[in-house]
């Protein structure tokens, strides 16, 4: 096999991550990827295999290796059990931007990023009410929330009614879209504009996604408005039984394991734990951009974990991530039309407003 | 060689077939150094399946290997000769439990842990404990004779393995073995399976035997200035007739790669060995856990701890846990790789080996850690090295052979869990020499073609180094 390609643009810094990567197979463990299709190339262990290929030359970028690598919902379990504690998914995100740079961008994926170009948000809207105003404590939303304007206006009010102020400005994207899909390009020169928008170096969030970028992406001191609301939260009584769904990004990414948890029993809220919880929760399939490539795949994801919320015996499953909220509904519909079983998927917010009603 | 992709997805369906250059890519290697592309990588999903797919290569004489995990150390699943790579994961139905036989029947792609979840409301489990028990899956721990580290007390895969179904090279299907725990009848060819890397057929089911989740753990620590004194503490533990569930070394090397990259905050010491003691009773977990102690005071142990608290057990072994991770963070610039890595000697010389390791590595000008369950003779070594320069194999190469001539001088063998592949081969030949001749004969009886995993074991090349390109960009 040669390997006399010339050196590679994103992966050439990620060498020595690949070398250190001894191919243990230990990312395989939970790895909802490679537990749904079975292949080695769909796994974590696979997609490093691939990147080696593509920085040695010794692999040509096609469309059948993007359609390998953008088959990753970053839900972050690899970097967990990787014994060498490999950048896994830096190594995916830098391997996507070769693919990219190579002309095997979905389409998908490049009119979201366009539309970020375009508008600043991935929807390309070019008329977002901003629910702007003037405060203490500056308020990121995030393009999950822009679009989900009445769960912010819920986010909002629960903040007001706690005595938080938050600040809001016309934001835009934080770029996470460009760096996780392969626009690496893309994303520094967004970088700039969004300092620009968003010119704060402390914020509160109100996504999880959002929340790990603009610590790791732009440096910000963030913090999730959960980690706030619980140190403001009067106790309630809503004696509901539910169970709790952590977001990747917070169990994984930012460790927010137990502050949902304490949010939910203030409110007087008994969770019954899936099998799968805290930081070794299932993943909800909807994330790394594999929700608008591969919705199949992301569905098949989402479903076995409504199945593992469904044998805890609850009603109610809760949980704190638009995404992972918008895929498990899909599947805890799908699951009760299909089989009769249901589950009422619901998002912390619900949750926290009916308590605040309740208190 | 010409593979009819047509008739093998006619076979197993097309869904279950890939030839995509990045496929065949990532199936070259395993968790070894090498590499080197299959032709094709077919899944089979049913015992008539892998009948069929072994009628069509035989007769075509077209290689096929067996692959689980892809996790063995030695090559074993890298096809040398390229054709068929048999990914098994598909087969992962567990058959039957049967508590009351203290047995289990289950498909070869089965994955150790799963096994343990499903056992664990039965009140049983599978005793070999390989490291990578999380995602191995049971019929590439069967083509390894896989062990961990409770092998001290409850052996290896082998031990474990009481029956078997195995598809042989020509597509025949044959039952080994039996049901029961005592089997004299005729040539143990279950146990001959255990072992054989997929060079003698494809295992297609297992009968498993399995042992009641002991109820009582304690486990205790000691560090020891000299590696002498933590050898005759091993040494004298076994021969004392105390059977520990586990006993575990940690050599300066490792203690150092541990602190560095965990700040555990371990002693600087010579050796550091990790006891544990399980049991159904108390008071015989308890006596035994005291013996230990006793045996660790008496060959110079200092700091000597026991305990039952579940957290500090957990603390305890929290260094050897984070070892293997630690290691890929001894020193920047320096890889793990998986050579000479888990040969086992006999107890009393588990020191000495140790040290002339060390004295092997620093002559090769790489570094060598050594560790593991000492208590069954097993040390496990990694050659930490910049895998990106020609020297640095070159001494990798010379280490390699001098700790295994050292190791057989001593009366130790190759391999004590991960089996050999080609990694291993070279030294496996020297070790074995008066049998590699029945090996073969047995190969060639079973596999008149060499067609199942060829070019491993008996038959690897010479020089492990050249038999295929490494995994990594070298520069000369």
């Amino acid at each position: 096999m040669p390997k006399n390609k010339e050196k590679s643009k994103y992966l050439e810094e990620y060498e020595k991550q690949m070398n250190m990567c001894i191919r243990c197979a230990y990312c395989f463990e939970k790895c909802p990827v490679i537990k749904e299709i079975q292949w080695d190339t769909d796994g974590a262990r696979g997609k490093v295999i691939m990147s080696y290929g593509l920085l040695t030359g010794e692999l040509e970028p096609s469309q059948y290796i993007a359609d390998k690598l953008f088959r990753c919902t970053f839900c972050r379990d690899c970097l967990d059990k990787c014994p060498s504690k490999v950048e896994i998914l830096k190594i995916i995100e830098n391997a996507r931007a070769e693919i990219v740079d190579a002309g095997f961008a979905s389409d998908t994926h490049k009119y979201i990023i366009q539309n970020v170009k375009n508008t600043g948000n991935i929807y390309g809207d070019t008329e977002v009410i901003f629910p702007i105003q003037g405060g203490k404590t500056p308020l990121f939303i995030g393009c999950q929330y822009l679009g989900r304007p009445n769960k912010t206006k819920k986010y909002i009010k629960i903040l007001e009614k706690l005595g938080i102020e938050p600040i809001v400005v016309e934001e835009i994207c934080c770029g996470f879209p460009m760096e996780v899909l392969g626009f690496k390009d893309d994303y520094e020169k967004h970088k700039k504009e969004f300092k620009k928008k968003f010119p704060f170096k402390d914020a509160i969030t109100l996504c999880p996604t959002c929340t790990v970028f603009l610590k790791e992406g732009h440096e910000l001191k963030a913090k999730h408005v959960l980690q706030l609301i619980l140190e403001k939260l009067p106790k309630a009584n809503l004696d509901m039984k539910v169970t709790y769904h952590d977001p990747c990004d917070f169990s994984r990414g930012l460790k927010i394991i137990e502050e949902p948890r304490k949010i939910l029993e203030k409110l007087g809220v008994e969770i019954v734990e899936m099998k799968n919880n805290r930081e070794n929760s299932r993943c909800c399939g909807g994330g790394g951009g594999i929700l608008m490539t591969d919705q199949e795949l992301s569905n098949d994801i989402a479903k076995k974990r409504i199945r593992e919320a469904l044998e805890t015996g609850v009603d109610t499953l809760v949980t704190s991530c638009p995404t992972c909220e918008t895929t498990l509904k899909k599947a805890a519909q799908e699951i009760s039309e299909k089989e009769g079983k249901t589950i009422v998927v619901r998002s912390m917010e619900d949750i926290i407003w009916k308590g605040l009603k309740n208190a | 060689m010409k593979i009819d992709i047509d008739k093998l997805k006619k076979i197993v369906g097309e869904e279950n077939i890939r030839d995509n250059v990045a496929d065949l890519y990532v199936y070259a290697s395993d968790a070894s150094v090498h590499t080197k592309m299959p032709d094709v990588v077919v899944r089979p999903g049913s015992i008539n399946e892998v009948q069929e797919i072994m009628k069509y290569a035989n007769k075509n004489k077209i290689p096929v290997t067996p692959r689980g995990a892809g996790s063995g150390m030695s090559g074993q699943t890298v096809p040398l000769s390229g054709g068929i790579i048999l990914d098994m994961k598909r087969m992962n139905k567990i058959i039957e439990i049967r508590p009351e036989d203290v047995l289990c029947k289950v498909e070869p792609g089965v994955i150790n842990d799963e096994l343990n979840n499903i056992l664990k409301p039965y009140g049983f489990f599978f005793p070999p404990t390989p490291s990578s028990g999380r995602i191995c899956t049971i019929g590439g721990m069967i083509g390894t004779n896989a062990s961990g580290n409770r092998s001290v007390k409850y052996g290896a895969t082998r031990d474990a393995v009481i029956g078997m179904k195995v598809v042989l090279a020509n597509g025949d299907l044959v039952n080994l073995g039996s049901n029961t725990k005592v089997d004299s009848s005729g040539y143990q060819l279950t146990k001959l399976m255990v072992g054989s890397e997929g060079t003698l057929g494809i295992v297609v089911e297992a009968t498993l035997q399995i042992s009641p989740i002991p109820k009582i753990r304690a486990m205790g620590i000691a560090n020891f200035k000299k590696l002498e004194d933590a050898g005759k503490m091993i040494s004298d533990t076994i021969a004392n007739g105390i059977t520990p569930s586990m006993l575990e070394l940690m050599d300066n090397v490792a203690i150092t790669a541990v602190n560095n990259a965990q700040n555990l905050g371990l002693p600087d010491v010579a050796a550091i060995v990790i006891f544990e003691c399980n049991g159904m009773v108390k008071e015989s977990v308890e006596y035994e856990i005291n013996q230990i102690k006793e045996i660790c005071k008496k060959n110079n142990g200092t700091g000597v701890k026991i305990t039952n608290d579940e957290n500090e057990m957990t603390d305890i072994y929290s260094g050897r846990k984070k070892l293997f991770p630690s290691l890929s963070k001894y020193r920047d610039g320096l890889y793990t790789t998986a050579l000479a890595d888990d040969m086992a000697v006999p107890m009393s010389k588990i020191a000495d080996a140790v040290q002339e390791i060390h004295k092997i590595a620093k002559k090769n000008n790489v570094v060598m850690s050594a560790y593991g369950h000492c208590g069954a003779g097993l040390i496990h070594t990694k050659i930490l090295m910049d895998t990106t320069k020609k020297s640095q194999w070159q001494g990798a190469k010379s280490a390699v052979k001098e700790v295994y001539d050292y190791v057989h001088t001593i009366g130790g063998t190759t391999s004590g869990e991960h089996g050999i592949g080609f990694s291993k081969g070279p030294s496996f030949k020297e070790e074995k020499k008066d049998s590699l001749g029945m090996m073969r004969a047995i190969k060639k009886a079973l596999d008149p073609n060499n067609i199942l995993n060829p070019n491993k074991l008996m038959d690897s090349p010479d020089d492990w180094l050249t038999a295929t390109p490494l995994r990594y960009q070298i520069a000369d």
